[in-house]
Parts: structure tokens; sequence; C-alpha cells
């Protein structure tokens, strides 16, 4: 049986037979819910046994005639860029079932039936290696989360949902636009109609078209990110969101606008985007400074994880157009380490949430006395989010600012500060909600977590440490593929500068060395600092 | 005169389904008339004669011309066939339950609607304008009448008026453009005006002549700005044949019209005419997209909708070739299969016709009846065009098919008003998992196993079309081919 679709089309099976379930089990519905999810996490593993290390293009291919008339087919794979991204999804899924056990009492069949949905789309956004494929996936997740927001979310809910849902559309549907016209210059050219995504790398393009389309995708994109200036929405979003929904909208949702940078903008486009990268790389940076300091000053804990993530995710764009080979590993290992860190962070609130229901930090203050356990997981995920050395969040920073340096020193200079600012914020909130005198009398008696709540966190916990300890782990598996896509960035960069040069002696790119920046290199010379 | 020539060979196997149209129309009557116990029966039998047409429209399957080059039966007109009958069969389930319902049972709508599809096989068929004509008259006698149908209602009896009149009108633009048409190329038979076309330079009266047709088919099909009649007309008809009026005379007016561009394709270039079919499709995107945020009514915001679609329709036919006619195909069918499943969840909720059918009816349903709120969902997801459905994959190649005749531009305009459009279509959404129904004011619903099967049809078509879609390309696209001059 082929390994990808079977923990593809799980989920979603799942859910198929859950439709059927009698609405008042709420106990056998949530559980066939852990269930499901759970034995896809396992299945995904299997990834892992038969991966082939040292190799750089798809694995575990499959690919069936879909709609022969256009090239488009069933196709799918995975390598170095999903692989982590993949079982991070399928890893998170089990998670949110169990955080929400208790939490969710409104129409517990649909709240599952949409998270299995949701859990299909985003496997399937990320093994798709057709595009029409992969824009049908990135399109379907967008429903059952404007549900999840829209139904389960807080007081403000409608208006979060819709601004979501409108806020991504408008992206991907410009993208659609630009899917058709890419696939047509292709068609044009070889004769041949094909979506795979790998035959459209070598697409030739009009400079005026490969801007336009550049720009179609980046949109797109750069809304999912979201980067500043669009990231508007997704405070909302996350704020009304259930903890679910949250932990899925910042642990997944938000990396398919930076593999999509990754798997498509760059390949596609690379002379746009080596041309429009300081653009790119100013918005990243902007938003890096801008999400920490308006994550400062936020009185409510979840809209301050929400801004502290439009920070973070601000690192994976700039080391993305960086474009070294330390910055982009450094950038996935970031996407899966904020999915890990600031995941950990939302369930937690969420804890609390649901027993004061409040998220305000003037409300609380000396709780880890009442809730030791609780306080002891919320400083990790905190430790791990600032970036401290030996956990997740460092070994990505410090990759994305080592090798965003080389290239673009000053922007590095000041993204670092978004380091410094992080620890700022979230150590002022361990500070006021955990440490000092209890100040309110409704804090004196808070029940600790509960095993479904700790189950959930410890898993996160566990990867923290081991990401932070042994990188190598993960990075290993993804160094082959990132190397082939460097090259074959710069491989056509080149080319272009070259062409350039002896057309108009112009300068276009400088090309940046590419010889001593192995981030493994990096992460060891760092590892012996430390 | 002796009018053996005109008749060829199987000329009556060719035209057997509107014959068992015809027939199974009068049945249907005399069924009512001298059975009236038993009107139950009487949607049963008019499913099992639109079912005996299509079987029919089987046995005949070659590419042939018949009655003196005037009536075409090929892969293409029976595709259409099958839209038009699928269309019909759906607003026949949907009607026998609102009918019982509403207590107006009767063998007249049932007919009305098989002789209305006879009406637009003509259309679809007819190679001679003359013959579009007869079959527009035969479709457009039979709303006047379907609109009507409940006499009882004030607001039925207006719409039918204000159809009436204004429809009245529009034959007349169309008459009145062919007759300058014929004046100029001295035929109403498309194929020998492609002949002339092809050696003679268009003339400015025929510009004044296209600009009427134009205006006459444009009201057929509620484009802008030639569309004001439709929600008011919507409004009143009764649900099931207003789903059935916003889509299949728009699928028989539109092939007419693909038909009539082929010929005159070789002066196209020379003349502004398909600007002006640009600019009525950007018109009706941009209107009925816009004007749809602000309805409350369901039924008069499909009809914006309704409007906004047939603008989507019209632009992959301006550059005709075989991709077009098979994009409008597949649109046409998709289109009745969420159309009318909209439709015929707003026909379910048990409302006086004379009040609107607000979005506040259908608060709180998606929870309260999970089966009707999921259709009515899914048919919102498919018109706004989201995958997996069939309104993705319709839109998709709509698209598609404008961009690679060079009309990215209008392309571009159609995603911005698309875009537009998820507002609306998820507002329906909202209202039925995020609203609790109003205290005091819940709508009750009904339906039965005809209106059940209906929306059973329309779920799976939409599913099936938007994540298979390859067999129906192959003979949509197969079938196009057959329909073109080249």
């Amino acid at each position: 049986m082929p390994l990808l679709s079977t923990f593809l089309w799980l989920p979603i099976a799942g859910a198929i037979v859950l439709a059927f379930f009698p609405r008042a089990a709420a106990g056998a519905i949530k559980g066939f819910g852990l269930a499901v999810s759970l034995i896809t996490f396992v299945i995904s593993l299997g990834v892992l046994r038969g991966w082939q290390d040292g190799q750089a293009g798809f694995q575990f291919v499959e690919s069936l005639d879909w709609i022969p008339q256009w090239g488009i087919r069933y196709a799918l794979g995975i390598d170095g860029i999903s692989l982590w991204l993949v079982l991070l999804t399928t890893f998170l899924t089990p998670i949110i079932f169990l955080s929400g056990w208790n939490a969710i009492k409104k129409h517990p069949k649909e709240y599952v039936i949409a998270f299995l949905v949701m859990e299909t789309a985003m496997i399937g956004a990320f093994l798709a290696t057709d595009l029409l494929l992969f824009y049908i996936f990135f399109e379907l997740m967008l429903l059952p989360m404007y549900l999840v927001i829209g139904v389960w979310g807080g007081a403000n809910r409608i208006y979060a949902a819709i601004k979501f849902f409108l806020f991504t559309i408008a992206g991907s549907l410009l993208m659609l636009l630009a899917i058709i016209y890419l696939v047509f210059q292709n068609y044009h050219q070889t004769g041949l109609p094909t979506f795979s995504i790998v035959d459209l790398y070598g697409t030739p393009l009009l400079p005026t078209a490969q801007l336009l389309l550049f720009f179609a995708f980046s949109l797109a994109f750069a809304i999912k990110v979201p980067l500043f200036p669009l990231h508007t929405w997704l405070p909302d979003a996350h704020v009304e969101a259930p903890t679910g929904g949250s932990i899925i909208l910042a642990g997944v949702m938000l990396k398919m606008g930076t593999y999509g940078f990754l798997r498509m903008v760059l390949p596609f486009f690379p002379e746009s985007s080596a041309r429009w990268a300081n653009l790119m790389i100013t918005l990243s940076v902007i938003g890096i400074v801008y999400g920490a300091l308006v994550a400062w000053v936020q009185p409510d804990m979840k809209k301050l994880v929400a801004y502290s993530s439009v920070s973070h995710l601000g690192f994976c764009v700039l080391a993305i157009f960086a474009m070294n080979q330390a910055s982009i590993e450094g950038s996935i290992l970031q996407m899966v380490s904020h999915g890990l860190s600031t995941g950990a962070l939302f369930l937690l609130v969420g804890v609390i949430y649901e027993r004061r229901h409040t998220r305000l930090l003037a409300d609380y203050g000396g709780i880890a006395r009442t809730m030791p356990i609780f306080a002891v997981f919320f400083v990790i995920a905190v430790l791990s989010s600032v970036g401290l050395p030996g956990l997740n969040g460092f070994i990505g920073e410090f990759l994305i600012l080592a090798g965003t340096f080389q290239s673009h020193p000053v922007a590095a200079t000041i993204a670092a500060t978004g380091v410094i600012l992080a620890a700022i914020y979230l150590l002022w909130l361990v500070q006021k909600v955990f440490f000092g005198p209890i100040t309110n009398d409704a804090n004196r008696n808070i029940p600790d977590m509960a095993w479904h709540e700790i189950a959930a966190t410890v898993p996160l916990v566990v990867f923290m440490v081991w990401i932070g300890v042994h990188p190598n782990t993960f990075l290993k598996k993804m160094e082959p593929s990132v190397q082939h896509l460097i090259a074959q960035i710069h491989g056509r960069v080149e080319r272009e500068v070259m062409v350039a040069k002896e057309s108009s002696r112009h300068r276009v790119v400088e090309s940046s060395s590419l010889e001593d920046s192995s981030p493994r290199r990096l992460v060891d010379s760092a590892g012996g600092a430390r | 005169m002796n009018l053996q020539p005109l008749l060829e060979a199987n000329w009556q196997l060719a035209i057997l389904p509107e014959l068992v149209l015809c027939a199974g129309g009068m049945l249907l009557i005399l069924f009512d008339a001298f059975a009236p116990r038993f009107k139950g029966a009487l949607g049963p039998l008019a499913l099992i004669i639109f079912l005996a047409a299509a079987w029919a429209g089987n046995l005949f399957d070659q590419t042939a011309i018949f009655f003196g080059g005037t009536y075409e039966v090929s892969q293409i007109t029976k595709l259409f066939d099958l839209t038009f009958l699928l269309a019909g069969m759906l607003a026949i389930l949907f009607a026998r339950d609102y009918l019982e319902r509403e207590g107006f049972e009767g063998g007249e709508l049932y007919a009305l609607l098989a002789w209305g599809t006879v009406g637009m096989m003509m259309m679809s068929k007819g190679l001679d304008l003359l013959i579009v004509v007869l079959g527009l008259e035969i479709l457009s006698v039979c709303i006047f009448v379907l609109v009507g149908y409940n006499r009882r209602a004030a607001v039925s009896n207006e719409a039918s008026l204000k159809y009436f009149l204004m429809g009245a009108f529009a034959t007349g633009f169309i008459l009145y453009g062919i007759a300058l048409f014929y004046g100029a190329t001295a035929t109403t038979n498309v194929r020998v005006m492609a002949q002339w076309f092809a050696v003679n330079d268009a003339t400015p009266l025929m510009t004044v002549a296209f600009v009427l047709l134009m205006a006459g088919f444009g009201f057929k099909l509620a484009l802008a700005p030639f569309h004001p009649w439709a929600p008011d007309v919507y409004q009143g008809a009764p649900t099931p044949v207003a789903g059935w009026l916003s889509v299949a005379p728009k699928a028989a007016t539109l092939i007419a019209l693909i038909r009539l561009f082929d010929a005159m394709e070789p002066v196209l270039p020379k003349v502004s005419w398909m600007n002006m079919v640009a600019v009525l499709a950007v018109l009706s995107m941009i209107v009925g997209n816009a004007v749809a945020i602000v309805q409350r009514d369901l039924k008069r915001m499909l009809a914006y909708s309704g409007i906004a679609h047939v603008g989507y329709m019209t632009i992959a036919m301006l550059t005709v070739r075989d991709d077009s006619v098979a994009a409008v195909a597949i649109y046409t069918i998709t289109y009745a299969l969420m159309n009318i499943g909209a439709f015929g969840v707003v026909s379910l909720l048990i409302k006086n016709q004379n009040d609107p059918h607000t979005l506040d009816d259908i608060a709180g349903l998606g929870f309260k009846r999970p089966f009707y709120g999921f259709a009515l969902a899914l048919c919102m997801f498919s018109l706004a065009g989201l995958p997996p459905t069939a309104g993705f994959i319709s839109k998709f190649y709509i698209f598609k098919t404008a961009i690679e005749s060079g009309h990215t531009t209008v392309a571009i305009i159609g995603i911005l008003t698309s875009i537009v459009s998820v507002y609306y279509y998820l507002r329906v959404v909202y209202y039925l998992y995020m609203r609790e129904p109003v205290a005091g004011h819940e709508v009750p619903t009904g339906g039965g196993v005809f209106a059940v099967g209906a929306l059973m049809i329309a779920v799976i078509g939409i599913f099936v079309i938007g994540i298979y879609p390859s067999p129906l390309f192959q003979a949509a696209g197969h079938a196009a081919r057959a329909l073109l001059l080249q």
C-alpha cells in the first residue's frame, strides 16, 4: 500500500466514518478522533524508516493520472524540505484532541470532523508535487478552519473568521490565475501540458511576466505567513479561535506560507526572487521588530503569543530570502520549532483560560505557587520560544542569523534585536503571571494540569529538548534537498547575471558564497562556544 | 409542393427525446384530468418521462443534420440535452414535495417543465436562427405560466407579468436583429451565414443587428445591464421553478450564442463586437457580485449571484474554440447541480410564498437539520468556487480558457469579483452554523424522500465532478470539437 496516500487519506476517512456516529456519544467521538490521529502519526513515522539519506529529490513518489487532458496528476512525494513539516502536522493533531478533551462541549462531533479534514488538507499540501493538487489542499484547509473559528471561537469570532477567510482567499485566488498562466507558458514552450511542480521549475518567462507571477505567488504566501503589513488577520484569528484552532493555525497553517516560498517562489522565479529579496527582507525585519514591540504591550496573553508569531515567522522569511544553506536550513528548523513552542504556549494559555476564563495578564500573579506543574511547562515553552541554548528555538534562530549575516549583515543585526525583545516580552509575561505575590484571590485555588493536558504537553517538551540538544537528527535529513534547491536557484541567477553583464555591464545580484556556511559546522561551533 | 426531401432518414429517431417530452407533457395533463385522486403520482410519472427522454436521446448516436439543414444532432447537443433533463429532473423532485406541501399540485407544472425542455432542446440544436427563436418562444411561454403558477400569491402574479412584458420586448429585439442579419446575408441559417462571413466583411448595419441580438439574448441570460427582472422573477416564482429558471434557459441561450459567434468568427477580429460582449460580462460580474452582498433574501441573493455566474460563463466565449464550448457545457452542468440544489434547500423552508425567505430563516439550520445544512453549505462553497467542489473545477476551466485565449484582464476582473462573492456565500454558511435561530421565529422545514433524493444527487454530483472530472472533460472535449465548423 502506498505509504504517503495511506496517512494522507486516513484522517478524512475517519471523518467520514465519524459522520455516522450518534451525536450523544461525545466520549466515543473524541476517542475515535484521537485514535485516528494517533494511528496517522504512527503510520507517518514509516517515512523515517524508509528514508534514504543523502537523496535530494522526492522520495516515496506516487503518481497517477488524474485529469490527463490538462496534464494534472495525483502526484505525491516527500523530500528534506517537507519531511519535518509533514511529521509536525501528524504530531500536533493528536495533541489538539488531547488538549481539547474537556474544553469542547458544543458540537464535539463536528469539531473532531473539522480537525480531521484539516489534517488531510495540511498533509496533502506538504506532500503534493502537482501544482493543482497543492492548490486544492491549500484551499481545502480554509473551510474547516473557518468553521473552527466561527463555531467554537470567542466573542468576536465571526469577524475574525470572515477576515481570516477573505484575506487568505484573496491571495490564493490571484495565485490560481498565476498558476494557470505559468502552466500555459510552459505548455506554450514545451507543447506538453503539465502541472508538475518539478517540471515547471525551468519555465522560461519574460521579465515582466516573471515579476507579476512572483508577486502573485508571494502575495498568497505572504498573507499566509503572515508578512508585515499583511498580518492584521492573524491576531484576530488567534485570539478568537479555540485553543486547538490556535495550535494548528500557528503550528502548521502559517508554515504553508513559508513552505510555499521555498517550494515554489524561489525555484519558479529565482531571478525575481533575487532582485526583490531586499524588499522581502526589509518587510520581514520590520515584521520581526514590529511584532515584538506590539507583543510587548499586549495586556492579553493570547494576543501576546499571536504577535510573537508574527515576529518569529519574520525570521523564517528573512532566512528564506537570504538564500544560503545555513539560513534556509535554519528557516525550516525554525518552522518546526515555532510549531512546537508556540503550539505549547497556545495550549498552555488555553489551559489557564479554561480555568479562569480570562487571559489578561493583570488578572494573574503568583500562580506558580498554586499551579506548579503548569508553571514548569510554561516556563520551558517560553524559554524555548525565547531561544535559550539547549532548547529548540536557539538552533533555528542561530542558523538563521548566522546565515543571513553572511549576505545581509545589517538585516541580521536588526533582526537580532528581535531575539532580545522576545526575551523581554516573554519573560515579562512569565514574571507577571507566575511570580510575585498572589494579588487576585481567584487565583488561590486553581486546579493544576489534568492528565490529558500533561499528556498533550510532554511530547512537545521532549521534542523541544531533542532539537535543542541534537539538531543534527533533523538537519541531516534536510541537507541534500536544501543544497539542491540552492544550487538550482544560484545556477539560474548566476546565468542571468552573466547574461546581464555581457549585455550591459550591469550587475543585478550579488551571489553569496556557499563554501563556509555548512549549518552543521555552524551548529557544532556554536555548541563549542556554549 | 413535395415535402419528402425535407425529411431525412431517421428523423423520427433524432428528435425522439423531444417527441417523448411533448407526448409526456400531454399525458401528464390528461392523467391529472382523469385521475385527480392520484395527484401524488404525477411527480414520479414526470420523472419517468424525463428519464425516458434521456434514454431516447441515446438511441441515435451519430452527428447528422436534419430538416433541410436546420436541425443538428450531435454529441454536444446530447450533452446539453442531458443538462436540460438533469435540471428538469431536479426541479421535478423538489417541486413534488413543495407542491404537495403548498397544496396546489397539478399536472400542468410538470407538463410545462417538459415542454420548456423541448424549447431548450430546439434552441441548442437549431442551426437556423428562426428555429432558435421558435424554441426560445416555446420556452418563454412555458416560463410565463410557470412563474405565475401559484396564482393566489401576489408576488407570483407580479413576477409573471414582469417577465412576460420584458420577455416580449426581448424577443422583439432578437427578431429585429435577425431580420437585419437576414437583410445583409440573405439567410437565417448559421452555417450559410458562416460561409457569407468567410468571404464578406461586416457592414455597419450589422453592428446594429449584433447589438439588438445581444440585448435580446442578454435579457434571456440576465446579463447586466439587462438583468433587473431576474431578482423579482426568482423571488416571485415557486422556489423549485426559480432554481430551474436560473439554470436551464441560460444553458440553452449560451449554446445558441456560441453557434452564432462561431459563424461570425472570420469577421470578429475586424469588428469590436466581442469587446461589447466582454463589457457585458465584466458588468455582470461586478454588478451581480456587488449587489448580492446587500441582499438578505436568499432567492434574490441567488439571483444576483446567477447574474455574476453568467458573466463568468461569458468570458470563456470571448474567443470561440473547442475549449470554450466544453467549459460552458461543464459549467452549466455544475451550475445546474449547485444552484438548483441551493434553491431546493430554500424550497424546503415552510413559508408563505409572499414573504421573503431571508437569511434569518436558515439560522442554525446546520445543526438542526444536518443534511439540509450540509447540502446548502456545499452548494455555497461550490458557487464560491472553492475546491474540492465541482464549482472550483468548472471555474478553473473557465479562467484557464480565458487566459489561453489571451483575455487575461477579464480573467483578473473575474477573479477579483469572485473574491467579493466569497463574502456573501460564506455569510450563508455563517447563518447555517454560527447563528442561533431567532427565538419564537423558527422556520419549520418540510421535505420528503424526493427532495432528499434531489439533494443527494446534487451533493454527490458536486463531489464527483469536483474530485474526478476527467471523464466529463473527455466527453465534453470530444463533443465540443463536433460543434465547431473547423
